[in-house]
């Protein structure tokens, strides 16, 4: 997979929205810290946090190789997501946990159907990307999971706050691949 | 076997990486001039005979041809006419493009956006081989837009018509892209490897600069063009300042929020309102 034989446009896509949801994560769990940073549950939340900056350090670098312009909306999503992050928190860790559900839930289905537009294109040629789409969206489902363990579906109106968060993630999913 | 080629070969270096001013599917390639890519006995197609050349690569051809009578004729359907003319062609084969001679000049801004690729790219494996020394950002900058405008320099005085063509609503798409696909080849071989809000501010400030150096050196009467590399330095010299100024600001602005949180944080201690739940 080098800078000449890919299918440009898509995987400009595919790494442009990737980063985005990346650095969209990282800014929600910096909210979540700043709220819940100093309660029982801010461990937790730090080490998910320590894997998603992981996961945009491994983004930034993609898109420096296949040269990816990153969205425009960047700045929207760090104050969007701190703004999440924080406000999800101010609802009690139930809440971040729950916000965290929706995100994770969201991000996974997401890398799957990258996946599969990648497997349906050229397994072969894509293969590194799969390997670490792959790696990604498992991490994504523990967060997942993690959040269920604690206490997410206690939250307030937990099925309301998860359908509002995964509409607005399809949407920043939807704008983030084309602007 | 294949006509006029051989001798096309000489004028136009054979550019690996054409950039299209058209946008392409992503799966259709355009064949380059110089080589001969159909494999004619594999094709569905059946027909083509082996020296066949699409109508594309034909238009560029003529294009490429019609560039020697600019200086004279201007940016034209009549050097275009010419061009096909000393191809051997019917003149009638102008009537091929557009009458407002926007095709020649994206074909021209093309070529030289490629040619600057492929100069930036010689210069990067030289640069990694240890042949030569790595350039700081502001030298690479202006000697990367030296080197393009340079290429101007034989048409120099046809340009504006050109630039003003180039600004017709409907030539902007196609004019904006190739200014934007070009700014962005500069950054990349400057070494930029940002992937925030400054992959923007870096490409809309070299475009900036570019186009305000192109002006200038459309009115410059100085020998060599001097007065234009040097509004050029100065121009690179101003942007340099601005990223770092913005970098002072930002920290500036950082350490008056840390100490803000931390007065806060302060103050919250001595009215007691810091306790542990």
């Amino acid at each position: 997979m080098t800078l000449d034989n890919i299918n440009k446009p898509d995987i400009d896509r595919i790494i442009r929205v990737d980063h985005a949801g990346e650095y969209g994560a990282n800014r929600i769990y910096a909210g979540q810290m700043a709220v819940l940073g100093r309660t029982t549950v801010g461990p937790v939340i730090q080490q998910m946090w320590n894997q998603e900056k992981d996961h945009l350090k491994k983004f930034n670098e993609l898109m420096v190789t296949f040269r990816v312009r990153p969205t425009i909306l960047l700045p929207f999503w760090n104050v969007a997501g701190f703004a999440l992050g924080a406000g999800t928190a101010l609802l009690g860790k139930e809440g971040a946990m729950a916000c965290t559900v929706a995100v994770e839930e969201s991000i996974s289905a997401h890398y799957n159907n990258q996946m599969r537009t990648l497997m349906e294109e050229d397994p072969e040629k894509y293969k590194e990307l799969l390997q670490i789409i792959k790696k990604f969206r498992d991490d994504e489902l523990e967060h997942h999971d993690i959040g269920l363990d604690h206490d997410a579906e206690l939250a307030p109106a937990y099925s309301l706050l998860k359908t509002a968060i995964q509409i607005g993630c399809k949407a920043a999913i939807f704008l983030s691949e084309r602007i | 076997m294949r006509r006029a080629s051989d001798e096309q070969k000489q004028e136009l270096p054979p550019s690996s990486s054409q950039q299209r001013y058209e946008s392409h599917p992503p799966g259709d390639r355009p064949d380059q001039e110089p080589q001969r890519s159909h494999h004619s006995y594999t094709d569905q197609g059946g027909e083509e005979s082996e020296d066949y050349e699409s109508e594309e690569q034909l238009q560029q051809r003529i294009l490429t041809a019609a560039l020697k009578f600019v200086p004279a004729h201007g940016w034209t359907a009549d050097a275009i006419a010419e061009g096909a003319k000393s191809l051997g062609l019917s003149v009638a084969a102008a009537g091929m493009f557009h009458t407002d001679g926007s095709e020649l000049i994206l074909h021209f801004v093309s070529q030289c956006n490629s040619e600057l690729s492929n100069l930036l790219e010689q210069q990067q494996k030289l640069v990694q081989l240890g042949q030569a020394e790595k350039k700081k950002t502001d030298q690479f900058l202006r000697d990367a837009v030296e080197a393009r405008l340079r290429m101007l320099i034989p048409y120099i005085e046809k340009w504006p018509q050109a630039v003003s063509i180039l600004l017709l609503p409907h030539n902007i798409p196609a004019s904006l892209n190739l200014l934007t696909s070009m700014v962005d080849d500069m950054w990349h071989y400057a070494g930029d490897q940002s992937t925030d809000i400054n992959w923007y501010t870096r490409r809309a400030v070299l475009a900036g600069i570019y186009n305000t150096t192109e002006l200038v050196m459309m009115q410059d009467s100085s020998s060599d063009f001097e007065e234009t590399w040097h509004f050029l330095e100065n121009r690179i010299a101003d942007a340099m300042t601005m990223g770092h100024t913005a970098k002072q600001v930002q920290s500036t602005g950082e350490a008056l929020v840390q100490g803000l949180m931390g007065a806060a944080v302060t103050v919250k201690n001595l009215a007691g309102l810091n306790q542990r739940r």
